[in-house]
């Protein structure tokens, strides 16, 4: 009778085992093919997009149609940018739109060292162009800095300001908890709709210049602040409430034991909702492509109101091209969009352990 | 010789939304003494304490009758600041709760914020002096700057102790101020509680009844929400009046 009862338990802690194995086995198997997909899309956009990052120049006039069409404006200089089919032919040994005697003449540039490839300055430092040579991600990269900036603004103290009123003054009625659902929801709806609604009122009813970084950023603003608020309201929620009670039992205010303690508790949490929705909000294209941001604008912008582009939406401008060159430089712009952030959810990374190091 | 009341509770009842929590307590709390509240689990006796510092408002749906006087004045009058209450009724709580600062910052959080200090020196002399009459001065001198959460839990309970009379209250409530604690830090605790009685009026809520008789003078018995017995505490554990007070004393129930 016992011997039985033994095998049985004997039998069952194996069939657990193997369950546990099996559970392992498909995490590990889960792991490993998010993996193998992340590797090879990074993988093939680095391959495609670091060529980007050098161009081909030439040091002689000889041949003016090897030469960007620009380059009869420009004063002498030694080294002048090549057309993009020279850049592709000279990379990668496409024969592209060039001539055979013009791949002769490369040939003879190339015996004379009179074409070099070279760190490509201007991608870092022109704005968009037609001719993918010249192209370049600075006006994208500063209307990304001033769009953001407006959504920081304004969604950090209202979202923040929002969820600190929800969650430690509100009185708890039917409203505030109608409102929480709402904001909860809002968190999920689709960025291409806040664009409808910043394209409503912003351009159609407050009349705001239309593809400027300040609409953008308070559409952005919109698209960020529920996902804020509910960030700040779960950094909110994990403050000890045995701490709340320290503070009053002390005879602190509610508005000091809010500032003193509640808020410095919850601040790394805060912080990195708020940093991981302005990272959203960066790479977002979708409302700002309704609100007209994707109109080709070839100098950055200069202030608030003026024309301005972001990175991803010049990303999916130059996507659509066809040329060569510009499928080189889309991808040499999704890596610096991505290496803005990775930096900024580096940030955020820093500021929680910087915090939670203290406590 | 009758010791006059510093807290003087009459016919309160609370409740919590629809439920009533306590009902009808009258107790009178005699001055630098220390009056024990027991009772088995879920009596009201901690939600009795809380009344006494109105920390029960933060608690949505918290309703109170009834008048609870402190020297003779209604602390649920409209008049009373609550803010000013908690400075002259202290309180220590069930779990350690230092803040997450250094011991220093603890200590001197309830002077900073209502200001009873005129310099930096005058601040040390506070937390010094706190720190010594809590016992905890001579573990903590060298290290006042270290964060708090890294003390022991004993220690920690001592800090909140010292926390609480560093705003020089007039009563202090602790609320099962042991429970997380071993019987050295326990026992540290009860001594440090009657050295306090000679300049505060305490009250305290436990489930350990030999506490109770070892630090009160007054001992207050909690039933399902009634206030069962009151008396000296002598008196009330080796003569209990009342059948239910016999038999959670003597380990019956509760």
């Amino acid at each position: 009778m016992e011997e039985a009862f033994m095998m049985a338990s004997l039998s069952s802690l194996r069939k657990r085992r193997l369950k546990e194995r099996c559970f392992r086995g498909a995490g590990l198997l889960s792991v490993l093919l998010a993996l193998l997909f992340l590797g090879g899309i990074l993988g093939n956009i680095i391959y495609k997009g670091v060529p980007a990052f050098f161009r081909t120049e030439i040091s002689s006039k000889l041949y003016p149609n090897l030469l960007n069409s620009h380059a009869r404006y420009v004063a002498d200089s030694l080294w002048i940018v090549a057309s993009d089919d020279v850049d592709m032919y000279y990379k990668k040994g496409y024969n592209g739109k060039l001539s055979p005697a013009q791949i002769q003449e490369i040939t003879t540039l190339k015996e004379g060292g009179q074409i070099r490839l070279t760190f490509n300055v201007g991608f870092f430092t022109q704005s968009d162009s037609r001719e993918p040579e010249l192209a370049g991600i600075w006006g994208g990269l500063v209307g990304s800095c001033l769009t953001l900036f407006i959504t920081f603004m304004t969604a950090f103290p209202l979202g923040v300001g929002t969820a600190l009123y929800l969650e430690e003054f509100a009185p708890k009625n039917q409203l505030t908890h109608w409102i929480e659902a709402n904001i909860n929801n809002l968190a999920a709806v689709p960025s291409i709709l806040f664009g409808l609604l910043g394209l409503v009122l912003f351009i159609h009813f407050l009349g705001f210049p239309r593809p400027s970084a300040l609409v953008g950023g308070l559409t952005l603003g919109l698209m960020s602040l529920p996902v804020i608020v509910v960030a700040t309201r779960a950094a909110l929620l994990s403050v000890p409430q045995t701490l709340k009670e320290a503070a009053l039992g002390l005879g602190a205010t509610p508005l000091q034991v809010l500032f003193h303690h509640v808020v410095p508790t919850a601040l790394p949490g805060i912080m990195t909702g708020v940093i991981l929705s302005l990272a959203r909000a960066l790479g977002e294209t979708a409302p700002l492509l309704i609100i007209g941001m994707v109109a080709f604008i070839a100098t950055p912008p200069a202030h608030f109101l003026s024309p301005a582009t972001v990175l991803p939406v010049q990303i999916f401008n130059w996507s659509r091209s066809s040329e060569m060159g510009f499928v080189e430089n889309t991808s040499g712009a999704i890596l610096v969009l991505l290496f803005v952030l990775a930096l900024l959810n580096g940030v955020a990374v820093f500021i929680r352990r910087k915090f939670e190091a203290v406590k | 010789m009758k010791i006059p009341s510093k807290i003087d509770i009459k016919n309160l009842n609370l409740f919590y939304g629809d439920k009533q929590a306590l009902f009808n307590v009258s107790l009178k709390i005699p001055v630098f003494q220390t009056t024990a509240l027991i009772g088995p689990s879920g009596c009201g006796k901690s939600s009795f304490l809380r009344c006494l510092n109105r920390m029960n408002d933060i608690v949505p749906h918290a309703c109170i009758e009834g008048e609870v006087l402190l020297d003779k004045e209604d602390i649920y009058a409209p008049s009373v600041d609550v803010v000013e209450l908690r400075t002259r009724v202290g309180m220590v709580f069930q779990k350690p709760n230092p803040f997450p600062r250094s011991i220093y910052e603890n200590v001197a959080y309830g002077p900073r914020i209502h200001s009873l200090f005129k310099s930096k020196s005058a601040l040390d002399e506070i937390v010094e002096l706190s720190l010594k009459r809590a016992a905890l001065w001579e573990e903590v001198k060298d290290r006042l700057q270290q964060p708090a959460t890294r003390l022991s839990g004993g220690q920690q309970q001592r800090l909140c102790i010292a926390r609480a009379i560093a705003v020089n209250p007039e009563v202090i409530l602790m609320d099962e101020p042991c429970s997380a604690l071993d019987p050295i830090a326990t026992a540290k605790i009860e001594e440090l509680i009657d050295e306090l009685r000679e300049k505060f009026t305490l009250i305290i809520v436990t489930h350990n009844l030999q506490q109770a008789a070892r630090v009160s003078q007054q001992t207050a018995f909690f039933h399902s929400g009634y206030l069962i017995e009151t008396g000296e505490t002598g008196a009330l554990f080796t003569m209990p009046q009342d059948e239910k007070t016999q038999g959670y004393i003597t380990g019956r129930y509760g």
